[in-house]
């Protein structure tokens, strides 16, 4: 039984770095109406800024994160008035398309301009060692990690819920002609939007410096799990990312307990099962 | 005045370009053809990039010599790498483009067993010889050369028998460990070196007991729900297979899980590479794995410790400014194969550059490598160690080494089936 629990617990942790990037997939999609597949290039991004600034020059940890933040949201910014801006038009192969190229893109720049090898940083001291939880050692690293995500889901929730910036978003995600009507420059949410996704990806990203080895091509990886979750969620829809990332992460951690000769199977075939019985997704409308 | 001084000029670096810099290499070719090529390939992205750079610094380097030395029979030596990216399908693709477009008269390298399973049966239609540095399924040289009789197969690098026997036969006479969980490369070569593992230890030791499995695909980021479900079977010690940055990020994550405080040892295949041992580099010096962490590798820049190897590793760090990998001596050791077999053959023609192997007894820096010719696996031996720090090196290395004769812990034919499956 506590193994059980204990299980469930680092599944939660590692469900984190996925509503992270997930998070910001849905939102670009709900308000943009475009799949972004460059969006797993964005974390990887987010992930080899933080390295530089806090593994490789030895900054403060926050400030390499809000850095890291920073320049992967100058990219996404670049990326959306430079290029998907000219899109929305036309058919989405072509958004598909687009972002496809910005993967290989993003990829070669990263092989070229970091391309070497990689130490993984310490973890800032107050963030090391382990608590006791159900009995076993728990990293206070991964405690620090659900903590991030919970406080990022509140915030998201109350941003869109509660402000003004919010409802305009929502406004525009709705009826972009109507939004457009009454005043909102639609033209300037998207930017914002966009963003925003890119940061939630670089945060993804970033939180994991410490502890994870950042490489070319980690981009295309991470975004066949964020797109199966947001598919199993409801694309376009934030809470549906939240409990798709938690469906995800808990349940991958319990195959590699439980069936480890099939684990991977496991989350796409949640993703059938879910695509069978509700095609638009747990929390659609 | 001026004009004529520059003409000068000119003309004295058209005369050296064209028969001054190529140097020894002016010997006419005796093979008949413009340059010899050697076609390369190895992962060069993803977590495990740092082994297709090395095979392709290795050899690079073996390139270099042998032009700097008058080349192969008089004939210029070129090289061609290209990234397998650790899919079956981009390595046979790459071999038949080596082959047939851009005209390679041997091949070396790849890293995963995967692709080298893939490669090895198109191998004779393309007619020529590939010396493998770094695929470890033993299937590859038993099951395809041996049993299959694929002849352009060779493999220069040792395979599973040092992640699986070698550890089985060191870790038999540690009474105090009776239960091992593993923690696997999710693919052919992290399912052969368990199966071996375990049928070898259980030989010496039935009180021995394997708790749990847990499988990591490459491109795996997180290990917490890995190590986690095995050291829930409470282990006394982990066999672990993920290799390069892999194993980098599971031992940190492992370590930060307490995991070094529940367990006898831990044994990281692999983890004798250079690019692991840069990378957890901190943590050793910190003591962080208890000086639990045991590894091996294909080859160790501090065995054997000849003239050849240390000449070896100094020029390696001299063109490199790192120290050699163990993919970087196979596969500088493989294009020097390459070489002796051509000159033995005195011709490029795979099924006589394959004749000339026979018996072939060859020195490199890992040591005297001999030709098997059963299953055309080159017999060498690599010794495992503790990884610690050596005041000598600026990164960890193998300590306290275990060096096991190669009869018994390479498998001899007639070989037996192992299982490749999980």
């Amino acid at each position: 039984m506590e193994t059980l629990a204990f299980q469930g617990v680092v599944g939660l942790s590692m469900a984190m770095y996925l509503w992270l990037i997930s998070a910001g997939l849905t939102i670009i999609f709900g308000v943009l109406g475009v799949i972004n597949f460059a969006h797993g290039s964005l974390f990887m991004l987010g992930a080899y800024l933080a390295f530089t600034f806090y593994g490789l020059l030895g900054w403060n940890f926050w400030l390499a994160i809000l850095l890291s933040l920073a320049g992967t949201a100058v990219v996404g910014w670049a990326m959306e008035r430079f290029f998907l801006r000219y899109l929305y038009g036309v058919d989405e192969a072509y958004q598909l398309l687009l972002t496809f190229g910005f993967i290989l893109i993003l990829d070669d720049a990263v092989k070229m301009i970091w391309g070497g090898v990689f130490r993984i940083p310490d973890i800032p001291a107050f963030l090391e060692g382990h608590w006791s939880v159900f009995g076993r050692p728990f990293p206070v690293y991964n405690a620090f990690i659900i903590a991030a995500g919970i406080v990022v889901g509140i915030v998201l929730w109350l941003g869109f819920e509660r402000t003004w910036w919010g409802r305009t978003v929502r406004a525009t995600a709705s009826d972009r002609e109507m939004a457009n009507a009454i005043g909102v420059n639609v033209p300037r949410v998207f930017s914002g939007v966009f963003m925003l996704g890119a940061m939630l990806a670089a945060l993804g990203g970033a939180l994991g410096t410490p502890v994870r080895v950042v490489s070319p091509g980690l981009g295309a990886a991470m975004i066949i799990q964020a797109f199966v979750i947001t598919v199993i969620g409801g694309l376009g829809n934030l809470k549906g990312a939240f409990v798709g990332s938690l469906i995800v992460g808990v349940l991958s951690a319990y195959g590699t307990l439980l069936f480890p000769v099939f684990e991977l199977a496991l989350i796409y075939l949640i993703m059938a099962v879910v695509l069978l019985v509700r095609p638009q997704g747990l929390f659609a409308r | 005045m001026k004009r004529c001084a520059s003409v000068v000029g000119v003309f004295l670096l058209v005369v050296f370009v064209a028969f001054v810099a190529p140097g020894p290499a002016l010997a006419a070719c005796q093979l008949g053809v413009p340059v010899v090529k050697v076609g390369a390939q190895g992962a060069a992205s993803g977590a495990h990039a740092d082994y297709g750079r090395q095979i392709n610094m290795g050899a690079s380097m073996a390139v270099e010599e042998i032009n700097a030395k008058g080349g192969i029979l008089g004939c210029k030596v070129e090289l061609k790498f290209m990234d397998e990216e650790l899919k079956p399908a981009t390595a046979v693709k790459n071999t038949r483009y080596l082959v047939t477009e851009w005209g390679a008269h041997y091949l070396v390298g790849v890293d995963s067993s995967g692709s080298s399973m893939a490669i090895g049966p198109v191998l004779p239609e393309l007619k020529r010889p590939y010396f493998f540095t770094h695929a470890a399924t033993h299937r590859l040289t038993e099951e395809l050369v041996a049993e299959k009789g694929i002849k352009e197969i060779v493999r220069v690098s040792v395979p599973v028998y040092q992640d699986g026997i070698l550890a089985a036969l060191i870790f038999k006479d540690m009474p105090d460990i009776k239960r091992w969980a593993n923690i696997g490369a999710d693919y052919e070569y992290g399912y052969t070196s368990w199966n071996l593992f375990k049928e070898t230890l259980k030989k010496y030791r039935p009180d021995v007991e394997f708790v749990a499995a847990a499988w990591a695909p490459f491109h795996t980021l997180d290990f917490s729900a890995h190590i986690s479900a095995v050291m829930a079977a409470k282990p006394d010690a982990i066999f672990s297979t993920p290799w390069a940055g892999e194993a980098v990020m599971l031992l940190r994550q492992a370590q930060i899980q307490g995991v070094f405080d529940q367990i006898k040892l831990w044994w990281q295949a692999m983890g004798g590479s250079v690019d692991v041992l840069e990378g957890i580099a901190p943590a050793v010096i910190g003591d962080k794995f208890k000086g639990k962490l045991w590894a091996t590798a294909r080859y160790i820049h501090n065995w054997p410790d000849s003239a050849e190897n240390k000449a070896f590793v100094e020029r390696f760090q001299k063109r490199w400014s790192r120290l050699p990998n163990y993919s970087a001596e196979t596969t500088y050791s493989a294009v020097m194969i390459g070489k002796a077999a051509i000159e033995k053959a005195k011709s490029l023609d795979s099924a006589k550059i394959v004749d000339a192997l026979k018996g072939m007894q060859i020195n490199t820096p890992a040591g005297l490598r001999v030709f098997r010719a059963e299953d055309h696996q080159f017999v060498y031996n690599v010794p495992a160690g503790r990884v610690v720090m050596d005041p000598k090196y600026p990164i960890p290395v193998l300590g306290e080494l275990r060096v096991m004769p190669v009869k018994d812990y390479y498998r001899w034919p007639p070989f037996t089936p192992v299982a490749a499956t999980k």
